[in-house]
């Protein structure tokens, strides 16, 4: 297992994939762990991409200070890792707190981009987020990992997900809540104490970026991914069918999918972000569907936009 | 080595030899903390924060108390030398930095109590398969959980604003108590045959 150093702590991290092809880097979000890219490095490894994982500072098999991490250690690591990958084209991806790292990355070192996929993710913390936010870490302080799961869980998977595993619950966090400790997850939290909005550094993303948004997904809702579209100049938002928060956990043969046709349409020199809003299809493979004309994507019901 | 207890008894309990071992290090451990605990509190408060002193004296002591009446010792001829060993380690050692030393007896205290409530996880070392009605299961679940909630007064006095100018040393002296906590945690387990990554 490799671990990159990052001042006196190790980061562990995992490159798969033939060494001189575009490389996929793919950050965790708050409770995830490397493991869980598994399907994403398989779909992508096929599709001719170098893939690379890694556990965030404070999370998993990396290192856990014991006290403070600021999200300054997570860009700097992020850089460090991918400086481990040569000079070929890099597509950085990222979910939900992993989508806001790649999103700081991509304002602060967006030249060593070639493409940029923000998933379930958000540059500013609407009112609702942020009492979302607070009330998610105390109820890790006061119930522990375990309860922060079975807060996560079905706020960010659909019933069809759930319903097969609702005997075996316990199994399906066991291993998060191994390799999670509450004092680290709650150092990632606090990571965010100081956030500061990126919506008027948005603009400076000059990458193609595919911005991916559930359509059930109630903890960063439509409107904060509107915010990336509006801002991101050359961007499109994918809004996935009966998704919630985590589809990309729900969703991975799609999701994964959905990924390498962004790339491989970048380097072909197809994309066109034009700050378009698309469906995604149902299933890996199938086609992308406009957002019907008129109507208002940031409802839930078809209510047609005013004109303007 | 296995990170898990085991292997198990028939009836899903953690054997005699393992409990004894690791109850003996956390009774070591809390039971420190209880005392240093009790040192500090004062007769009467003054101060809203120290009912938080008075709260993690008496967590500190069930926690002893309920290790010593929920585990199923055997003799271990090991136990003494190590006992004396862990004894020392938690003994408050100089930091670097800070020169008043009612102040850097406090950031002891609240660095040791730190590093074993946030470092020692001892449910993480039962199997799926451990018997849940066992006093021993059920006392280390309880202790890790009552660890993380003990756990908040240390992360709210050492990020505090009274510490803010001393962030580096309170950092390096925090590390390190972690990094010894850890290697004391680690030889317990392996020698009973359970081994955590380092």
């Amino acid at each position: 297992m490799p671990f990159l150093s990052h001042g006196s702590y190790r980061i562990r991290y995992e490159l798969d994939g033939p060494a001189n092809a575009p490389a996929y880097v793919l950050v965790n979000g708050l409770t995830q762990y490397s493991e869980l890219w598994g399907t994403y490095r398989d779909t992508l490894i096929a599709r001719r991409f170098r893939v690379a994982t890694f556990d965030l500072l404070g999370q998993g098999v990396s290192d856990k200070p014991a006290l403070f991490i600021d999200q300054d250690d997570h860009i700097a690591v992020l850089h460090r890792l991918i400086g481990e990958l040569g000079d070929g084209p890099v597509f950085l991806s990222g979910i939900s707190f992993g989508g806001l790292i790649a999103l700081r990355y991509a304002i602060e070192h967006g030249a060593r981009l070639s493409g940029l996929v923000p998933m379930s993710c958000f540059s500013e913390l609407s009112p609702q987020l942020l009492l979302i936010g607070n009330a998610l870490r105390t109820g890790l302080i006061l119930g522990g990992t375990g309860y922060l799961q079975d807060l996560l869980l079905p706020m960010n998977l659909s019933d069809q997900w759930l319903k097969p595993l609702l005997d075996k619950l316990d199994s399906v966090k066991r291993q998060g809540w191994l390799v999670n400790d509450v004092y680290a997850l709650q150092n990632l939290m606090e990571s965010f104490l100081d956030f500061k909005p990126l919506t008027p550094q948005l603009s400076s993303i000059s990458v193609p970026t595919m911005i991916l948004n559930g359509e059930f997904d109630f903890l960063t809702p439509r409107a904060l991914h509107e915010t990336l579209r509006v801002e991101i100049p050359d961007s499109a938002l994918v809004i996935i069918p009966r998704a919630y928060h985590a589809f990309t956990l729900e969703k991975a043969a799609l999701t994964a999918d959905l990924l390498a046709r962004f790339a491989e349409d970048v380097l072909a020199g197809r994309w066109q972000g034009n700050k378009q809003v698309l469906i995604a299809p149902e299933d890996a493979g199938g086609d992308f569907s406009p957002f019907p004309a008129g109507y208002d994507h940031l409802r839930a019901i078809p209510v047609q936009r005013p004109a303007t | 080595m296995s990170a898990f207890f085991g292997p198990l008894q028939a009836d899903g309990r953690v054997p005699p030899r393992q409990q004894t071992r690791v109850a003996a290090f956390l009774v070591s451990a809390h039971g420190a903390l209880a005392r240093q605990f009790a040192v500090a509190l004062p007769a009467r408060f003054d101060a809203a924060w120290q009912t938080e002193l008075n709260a993690q004296f008496y967590r500190e002591s069930e926690i002893v108390s309920l290790l010593v009446r929920a585990t199923a010792w055997v003799p271990d001829l090991a136990l003494g030398p190590m006992a004396a060993s862990w004894e020392m380690a938690w003994l408050p050692a100089p930091i670097e930095g800070i020169a008043d030393h009612a102040r850097a007896q406090t950031i002891h205290l609240a660095t040791l109590a730190h590093a074993v409530h946030a470092g020692i996880r001892p449910a993480a070392l039962l199997p799926t398969e451990a018997n849940a009605n066992d006093p021993f299961v059920m006392a280390l679940r309880r202790i890790e959980f009552e660890s993380g909630r003990l756990l908040q007064a240390q992360i709210l006095f050492l990020k505090g604003p009274d510490l803010l100018p001393f962030r580096d040393a309170i950092s390096a002296t925090l590390e390190r108590r972690h990094a010894e906590v850890r290697r004391l945690w680690h030889e317990t387990l392996a020698g009973v045959g359970v081994g955590l990554r380092e």
